[in-house]
C-alpha cells in the first residue's frame, strides 16, 4: 500500500508517485546506502521500478512513503504489519539520502512516523534491525526508545567482511512514556464537544 | 527451489515436496493443535493457491523446500527461506502436521539433516530463525542441530490469556559439522583446524551421525515455531 500524508517538522512523508522511481533508483545504487544493508531491491530500470511500485501498492502487508524536505525528495520508508499481530510493525527501512544527511531529517520522519504508527494506527509495538556500526542509525533509534532485543552474529557482509546485527523494539508503553504529552496527530477535542 | 532426498535415521527422510503436500499442510494448519505458536489458522486454502504455492516452492531461487517423510509418509514440511547469497544467510522452518506424531524426534532428525545440508552442499555462512519459546519440543530440536540462542522478543502472539515469545536463534553450520561430523570433512579439527573443509561431493554425506558422536554443547536457555 502507499502511505498518505504524514507531517514532521521538517520533513513530510507523502504517497510514492511515479517521478519518484529514479530517485529511488538512485538511493537503491548508492553504496553509501547500500552498506546499510535495508535498500529495497537492486538497481533497475524505470519500468521495473514501476511494476515494484505498482507491486507494493498492491501489497496489503506493506506501506510505502517518500520523505520529502524543502519540497523534494530526500528519503523512503518502508514498514511491513506483523503477520502473528496486526498491532505489531516493523520498520523495514528508513532510509536519507546522503546529500541530506546531518540536517535533522531522519529523527524529524521518524519521530512523525512513531507517532502515526502508535498515536493513529494504535500500534502495539515496533521493531527494527539494523547494523551494528551504523552508528546514525542506531543513535536516532535509541533516541526515540528504541532498546535492543536481539543481536545476529556476522550477518551483513560488506568491505569483505561481517558484521554484526542488532534488533531494537520500541513498545506502546515507551512512546507513551516520552511522546505522547507532545507528539499528538491530532489536538484534543474541546469540552462539550459530544454534547 | 525443492531440496533432494536427505535420508536420515528413524525412519525420518526430507524428500523434494509435491504438490499433494503442499494441499496436505492446508488441512494441517486448520487443525488447532498444529498452530497453538504461530498461523492465523485461517486462509486462502483453496487448490488454486495449493497450485501456486507449489509453484513457488520450484521456482523461487532465494529458498530450498522439503517434505518431511516419516516411515515413508509426508508428515511435514521445512526449509530455508530468504536466502541472501552474498551474505550467504537464510531463515530455517519447520512444523510438524501430525500432531499425532510428536514427541518421536522426528523435527530433530530434519533439523540436523536440513542444517548439514546447509553447509556441506549449500555452503551457507549462517541460518537463523524464530521459535515460539514455550514451544520446547521445536526449540530443542534446533539446539541439538547447533542452533544458539542470540535474544528473545516478548509478545509476538497472544493465545489464550498468555503472550507467546519469541525465541531467536542462529547457527553456524560449519562450526557444527566440521567439528562433530567427521564423515563428512576432509580432514578433522585436529589436522585441518578451524579451516577444514567438508567433503561436500562424498557418497557419504547424509549417513547418520556415527554412533558415540556428541552433539555440540550450546550455551544459555534456547528456544522454535
Amino acid at each position: 500500500m502507499l502511505g498518505g500524508i504524514i507531517r514532521g517538522k521538517k520533513v513530510t512523508l507523502r504517497t510514492p508517485r511515479e517521478e519518484d522511481l529514479s530517485f529511488i533508483n538512485g538511493l537503491t545504487a548508492d553504496m553509501r546506502v547500500r552498506r546499510e544493508g535495508h535498500v529495497w531491491d537492486e538497481p533497475a530500470t524505470a519500468a521495473t521500478w514501476k511494476d515494484r511500485l505498482k507491486s507494493a501498492a498492491k501489497d496489503q502487508g506493506i506501506v510505502v512513503w517518500i520523505v520529502e524536505a524543502e519540497g523534494r525528495a530526500v528519503g523512503i520508508v518502508r514498514i511491513r504489519a506483523g503477520q502473528e499481530d496486526p498491532r505489531h510493525a516493523d520498520i523495514e527501512e528508513l532510509t536519507i539520502d546522503p546529500a541530506a544527511w546531518g540536517r535533522g531529517f531522519g529523527s524529524d520522519a521518524a519521530v512523525a512516523l512513531h507517532r502515526y504508527l502508535f498515536d493513529y494506527l494504535d500500534k502495539r509495538v515496533c521493531a527494527i534491525e539494523l547494523a551494528a556500526d551504523n552508528t546514525r542509525a542506531l543513535r536516532i533509534a535509541e533516541k526515540i526508545g528504541y532498546a535492543e532485543f536481539g543481536r545476529g552474529h556476522r550477518v551483513y557482509f560488506r568491505d569483505g567482511a561481517y558484521a554484526d546485527q542488532v534488533w531494537l523494539r520500541f513498545d506502546r508503553a515507551t512512546w507513551d512514556e516520552r511522546w505522547a504529552a507532545t507528539e499528538r496527530e491530532y489536538a484534543p477535542f474541546p469540552e462539550g464537544i459530544e454534547r | 527451489m525443492l531440496g533432494p532426498r536427505l535420508e536420515g535415521r528413524n525412519g525420518v527422510e526430507l524428500r523434494p515436496p509435491r504438490l499433494e503436500d503442499v494441499q496436505a499442510q492446508f488441512e494441517w494448519v486448520a487443525q488447532p493443535e498444529v498452530t497453538r505458536f504461530w498461523s492465523p489458522r485461517h486462509g486462502e486454502w483453496t487448490h488454486e493457491k495449493a497450485e501456486e504455492r507449489f509453484k513457488r516452492f520450484v521456482e523461487g531461487e532465494d529458498a530450498i523446500n522439503w517434505a518431511i517423510a516419516y516411515e515413508g509418509e509426508a508428515v511435514g514440511l521445512t526449509g530455508i527461506f530468504d536466502i541472501d547469497w552474498i551474505r550467504r544467510d537464510g531463515e530455517s522452518g519447520l512444523f510438524i502436521g501430525r500432531h499425532d506424531l510428536y514427541g518421536r524426534g522426528i523435527a530433530s532428525e530434519a533439523v540436523r539433516l536440513r542444517t548439514r545440508f546447509a553447509w556441506s552442499h549449500l555452503r551457507l555462512h549462517r541460518v537463523h530463525n524464530w521459535i515460539a519459546l514455550q514451544n520446547r519440543g521445536s526449540r530443542r530440536a534446533n539446539e541439538k542441530a547447533g542452533y544458539e540462542q542470540i535474544g528473545l522478543y516478548k509478545g509476538y502472539a497472544y493465545r489464550s490469556g498468555h503472550w507467546l515469545d519469541d525465541w531467536m536463534g542462529e547457527v553456524f553450520p560449519e562450526r557444527v559439522f566440521t567439528r562433530t561430523e567427521r564423515p563428512d570433512t576432509l580432514s578433522g579439527p585436529e589436522e585441518g583446524g578451524a579451516e577444514s573443509v567438508p567433503r561436500d561431493h562424498s557418497s557419504e554425506a547424509f549417513l547418520p551421525r556415527p554412533s558415540g558422536a556428541q552433539v555440540p554443547k550450546t550455551r544459555g536457555r534456547k528456544l522454535h515455531k
